[in-house]
């Protein structure tokens, strides 16, 4: 599914990622951990196609289809979703109008038909009550004035409504009460299916409680230093980064 | 009218003498309006209050536009979902509703035209003075509300110099909607606005300005607000060669209350420059000013804001804010607010940025599947929003936001 070979980013002329490789195969969940400043959001950001993040080498494909080449919002519409790590407030753009003319963009990027104003509303309603989003702030304008928890909520509530085939969630779970992280493993384990695949970056192993990952990655100095099975995160949350770090 | 084409300095120089000279019956007020205007000149960079809107410089350089037609037959306006009564004024020529009315409104067209004491100095007022023939006029009966809009169509077709006035009142707690909109693709316009807002009264003024590239405008509107009046303006330009609208308001008496807000919309080498004075006298009144200038290619973006308050003014409650994006290094932005007070107990404020689209929005919505244009068209239209949000009428909310979109489409 998402297969990233030997990739070399640079921000403001420092190379971050350093060589990475990393292979997520359809139906799959991996954890990536690592300390700050690794280069986690820079490889989310770069899959995603952030243009500030030069990429000097390397290969980056989602089911063969190369993603560099493409527009952020061509991969978008290829199914390729992205949860913030800090997700933005924008002022007078309104949530439902937003969430409606980003999925008709990629629907209609796709040849699909439009989703009508009715069944997007029902849809909206519904799954803003799972992650925990009432009706008054759905309807204002998209995350201005709301909590760190809140907005990640909203990331949550455009995943569900997205239904992407690959999605990132660069620390989702920062910043959420026990019982957003519960909703955000549900949500992520319903959508869980043979050919979706996520890659969830993370510091802590509480989400991963959650979402039982396949694989658990470290990334530290611009690489995968460790892979290995869920055991690893439990690892990790004992005894730190320094090892790795260290063999890096 | 009968003035030649604006060519050259020296033909609209002689322009302007002939048309004076055409006219067959001129005040006194008028011939000492047009001495004044003489002396003035068109107002140049140097003058204070004219820096960014070179008149001089840009009537130097006005082509002549199609010659005007004979043809009176106009397309529908924007607004005729609205079912406003419709006055047309086309190259001057005011055309008055066979046999529409509204009740409680009275209008006509008016022989003598105004003058007012502040325009003293005001070269481009003294102009239209001297040179405007008739006036458009009409009042609001005392405690009429008037549903319907009154819709003012500034028509300009032509290379021939415009000059247009409208008088009007609401007279005591009286209600009325008034649209003005600039249309064509003319050479120069000049329009004079005289509204009284008597005591009580509720005025919305809507000025829309969808003309053509080449056309040179100036809109003066003078406001006097009544004890406890209302004003409710909210104009949307998308420029011209060069394109002023001001309003002056005085409040001479306590407790009135206005928004004046505006946003441009510009590409290409177009201007739009709003200027507006706000003079408080009497206690207690509240002032709300919006602006928003929006400007890719060359287009130029002008807010000058004065609010006068003067030592009797106490409790004036007056705010100012105006903002600026610019969709390229070409684009400029330039803003003037000013405060100048002389009452202690007053809450007086203003605030100006100017900055780019945030590039971080630009990833996130393109994340979510929105293309560049798309996603730029968000965020301006989020930018404008404010403004278009504001405007209390229903329907001609929609008309401004469709004018907002229309413009949105070629960003
Ligand atoms: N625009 C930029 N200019 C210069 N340096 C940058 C820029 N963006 C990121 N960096 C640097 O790149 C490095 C990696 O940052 P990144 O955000 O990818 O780390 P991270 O692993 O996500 O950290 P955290 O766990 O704190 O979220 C950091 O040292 C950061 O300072
Ligand atoms: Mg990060």
């Amino acid at each position: 599914m998402l297969k990233i070979e030997d990739l070399h980013v640079a921000v403001g002329g420092a190379e971050i990622l350093t060589g990475l490789t990393l292979d997520v195969p359809a139906g799959e969940v991996h954890a990536i951990m690592g300390p700050n400043g690794s280069g986690k959001s820079t490889l989310s950001h770069t899959i995603a196609g952030r243009d500030a993040y030069e990429v000097r080498g390397g290969r980056v494909t989602l089911d063969g289809d190369n993603l560099l080449e493409l527009d952020p919002d061509e991969r978008a519409a290829k199914g390729l979703f992205l949860s913030f790590q800090h997700p933005l407030e924008i002022p007078g753009v309104q949530t439902m109008t937003f969430i409606r003319t980003a999925m008709n963009a990629q629907r209609k990027a796709r040849g699909e038909e439009e989703i009508s104003a009715a069944d997007f509303l029902k849809r909206v309603r519904e799954k803003a009550k799972i992650v925990g989003l009432d009706d008054a702030k759905i309807k204002r304008p998209f995350n201005v004035g709301f909590s760190g928890g809140e907005k990640k909520r909203m990331e949550m509530l455009q995943m569900t409504m997205f239904e992407p085939r690959f999605a990132i969630m660069d620390e989702t779970d920062s910043g959420l009460d026990i019982d957003a992280l519960k909703m955000v493993g549900d949500v992520v384990n319903e959508l869980r299916d043979p050919s979706r695949g996520f890659l969830v970056i993370t510091h802590y192993q509480r989400l991963l409680d959650y979402i039982k990952p396949d694989a658990v990655h470290v990334l530290a100095g611009g690489k995968i230093v460790k892979s290995g099975g869920a055991e690893l995160a439990a690892e990790l949350e004992r005894s730190g980064y320094d090892q790795f770090i260290e063999a890096a | 009218m009968s003035s030649t084409p604006l060519i050259t300095p020296s033909t609209l120089d002689a322009g302007l003498k002939a048309a004076f000279a055409a006219r067959s019956k001129t005040s006194e007020a008028q011939a000492a309006a047009f001495e004044r205007f003489e002396k003035l000149g068109f107002p140049n960079r140097r003058v204070e209050g004219w820096k960014w809107s070179d008149f001089n410089a840009v009537t130097r350089r006005v082509q002549p536009a199609n010659d005007i037609t004979n043809d009176n037959t106009v397309a529908p306006s924007v607004f005729a979902g609205l079912n406003p009564l419709e006055i047309q004024i086309i190259n001057g020529r005011i055309i008055l509703p066979e046999s529409d009315t509204i009740d409680g409104i009275e209008f006509g067209i008016l022989d003598s035209v105004g003058t007012s004491p502040h325009m003293e100095d005001h070269a481009i007022a003294a102009l239209n003075v001297a040179l405007t023939r008739k006036a458009f006029g009409f009042s609001v009966a005392e405690g009429v509300s008037v549903e319907r809009p009154l819709l003012i169509r500034h028509i300009n077709t032509g290379s021939t110099p415009i000059f247009t006035q409208t008088m009007a009142r609401a007279e005591a707690n009286s209600r009325v909607k008034i649209i003005e909109s600039f249309e064509g693709a003319g050479a120069y316009y000049s329009t004079l606005f005289h509204l009284g807002v008597r005591d009580g009264a509720h005025v919305e003024r809507y000025l829309l300005q969808d003309a053509g590239a080449e056309m040179v405008t100036h809109g003066f509107c003078g406001v006097m607000m009544g004890r406890d009046a209302q004003f409710r303006q909210t104009s949307l330009s998308t420029g011209g060669a060069l394109c002023r609208h001001e309003t002056h308001m005085l409040y001479p008496g306590p407790d009135g209350d206005s928004n004046i807000n505006s946003a441009s919309l510009l590409s290409g080498e177009r201007h739009t420059d709003f200027t507006t004075i706000v003079a408080h006298q009497g206690e207690g009144c509240k002032t709300r000013q919006l602006h928003k200038g929006v400007a890719r290619d060359r287009g130029r973006n002008i807010f000058q804001g004065k609010f006068l308050v003067e030592r009797t003014a106490q409790k004036t409650d007056a705010k100012m804010t105006a903002n600026a994006l610019l969709l390229s290094d070409t684009a400029e932005a330039n803003h003037k607010p000013e405060l100048e007070i002389y009452a202690d107990d007053v809450e007086c404020a203003h605030g100006s940025t100017s900055g780019a689209l945030d590039d971080d929005a630009l990833f996130y919505l393109r994340q979510r599947g929105l293309d560049e244009h798309g996603a730029r068209a968000l965020l301006i239209d989020a930018f404008v929003g404010e403004v278009i949000d504001g405007i209390g009428d229903d329907g001609v909310r929609e008309v401004f936001r469709a004018g907002v979109a229309q413009w949105l489409e070629a960003v």
